[in-house]
């Protein structure tokens, strides 16, 4: 496992939202970083898919992805461990895990395919020039090929679609690099500031959101009570720091036990 | 990334036919291959080659610029021979390199001059990557 990509206990994570232009902070309080071998992608034998050819393409077993096929449509991963909250997504947890963050890298085997994810799933998140260009598995950019890192938030379903452009019908397997961070959120808006003007290290991660979807928002209103906390310039300190106040008030509410 | 893979095939070729494409499998596919398209952005290294068989024989690892053409024009860019019944092992420090420009590339594993009759086999190390 690639040993420098988590954050380690007392390091600070701030996840940036591009869609809203603000940023949730949180400390680490304890990791939990394992690796799961999962097995082949879960799609099952018989699925019709489209190819990058415009024909069509039958999955001939469970796992396997023809040949010059895509995956269209996000897929969630079914659990292999028992008891999970969510057994059809194991990364989906309730609003109630805000004290949770996990930070997963899924390594595709054969490392050709493209891969990326919707968030929420349905959603393509991928853009070029604002809104003009929409990238994907499916076009000519917005993929990444053999692995994908994402942070996971609650109360959001993650789908993630992949592509096949080479001939050969791949077995594919997945393997997860994660870890599971147990959070809080610093309560001094001053720290908030500093980290968000990167005066204080952190482990910055942007979410894959440029579009803003009414059910991302949701999660984030329910499991945080906020967006996160807009971004200012170094010289806002006094503005910035009465709006993190407002914003904190809120978010620490949830986490004192405030629903 | 980089995908390093095992390709393996054979071919009985008779008096009456010494040359053709050796049908390709490999663990990481589910059905059987003839060439491999390289995706675009790639490049595709022929790392290592392996050849045996009861008859000598020609590989040929041959090239198309767009394999999507209805008769797509192959050109040789390496050759080895075994010169009669045995086994041939090479791996160059330099690999066949192969780079997917349009995504319509693609490389084959051919054989030709075979010496008689009776069972040829080839087996490659070729990586799919996009490094150098």
């Amino acid at each position: 496992m690639q040993q420098d990509r988590f954050a380690r206990e007392g390091d600070y994570i701030t996840l940036y939202i591009p869609a809203r232009g603000t940023a949730l902070v949180f400390r680490v309080r304890a990791v939990s970083r394992f690796s799961i071998d999962y097995g082949p992608l879960p799609i099952p034998a018989g699925l019709t898919l489209p190819t990058y050819d415009g024909t069509s393409a039958t999955v001939p077993a469970y796992g396997v992805l023809p040949g010059r096929a895509l995956v269209p449509q996000g897929i969630t991963f079914p659990s292999v461990i028992p008891n999970v909250y969510d057994g059809s997504d194991m990364w989906y947890v309730p609003e109630d895990y805000r004290d949770r963050l996990f930070h997963v890298v899924q390594r595709v085997t054969p490392s050709w395919l493209r891969i990326d994810v919707q968030v929420p799933s349905g959603v393509v998140q991928s853009r070029f020039q604002k809104d003009r260009g929409m990238g994907g598995v499916d076009r000519a950019f917005g993929y990444t090929r053999g692995a994908i890192e994402t942070i996971h938030i609650p109360k959001v379903h993650y789908g993630f679609r992949y592509g096949n452009d080479s001939n050969i019908d791949a077995v594919t397997f997945v393997r997860f690099e994660y870890a599971e961070y147990t959070v809080d959120v610093p309560a001094n808006p001053e720290l908030i500031f500093d980290i968000l003007t990167r005066r204080v290290p952190s482990l910055w991660f942007t979410l894959p959101i440029f579009i803003p979807d009414p059910s991302v928002e949701s999660a984030l209103e329910v499991t945080y009570g906020a967006f996160g906390f807009p971004l200012y310039r170094a010289d806002e300190r006094v503005r910035a720091l009465e709006e993190y106040r407002r914003v904190l008030d809120r978010i620490l509410s949830k986490y004192a036990g405030g629903g | 990334m980089r995908e390093l893979v095992t390709v393996f095939g054979s071919a009985s070729p008779t008096a009456s036919n010494q040359s053709g494409d050796f049908r390709l499998s490999s663990p990481v596919a589910y059905s059987s291959f003839t060439y491999i398209r390289v995706p675009q952005g790639l490049k595709l290294k022929v790392w290592a080659k392996r050849l045996s068989g009861t008859a000598g024989f020609t590989l040929l690892i041959q090239y198309t610029g767009d394999v999507t053409a209805p008769s797509p024009t192959w050109v040789t860019i390496d050759a080895e021979h075994l010169a009669g019944a045995g086994s041939l092992e090479l791996e160059k420090r330099r690999p066949v390199a192969v780079l997917g420009v349009t995504g319509k590339e693609a490389v084959k594993l051919s054989y030709a001059n075979t010496t008689g009759a009776g069972t040829i086999y080839v087996s490659a190390e070729v990586e799919l990557t996009d490094e150098e």
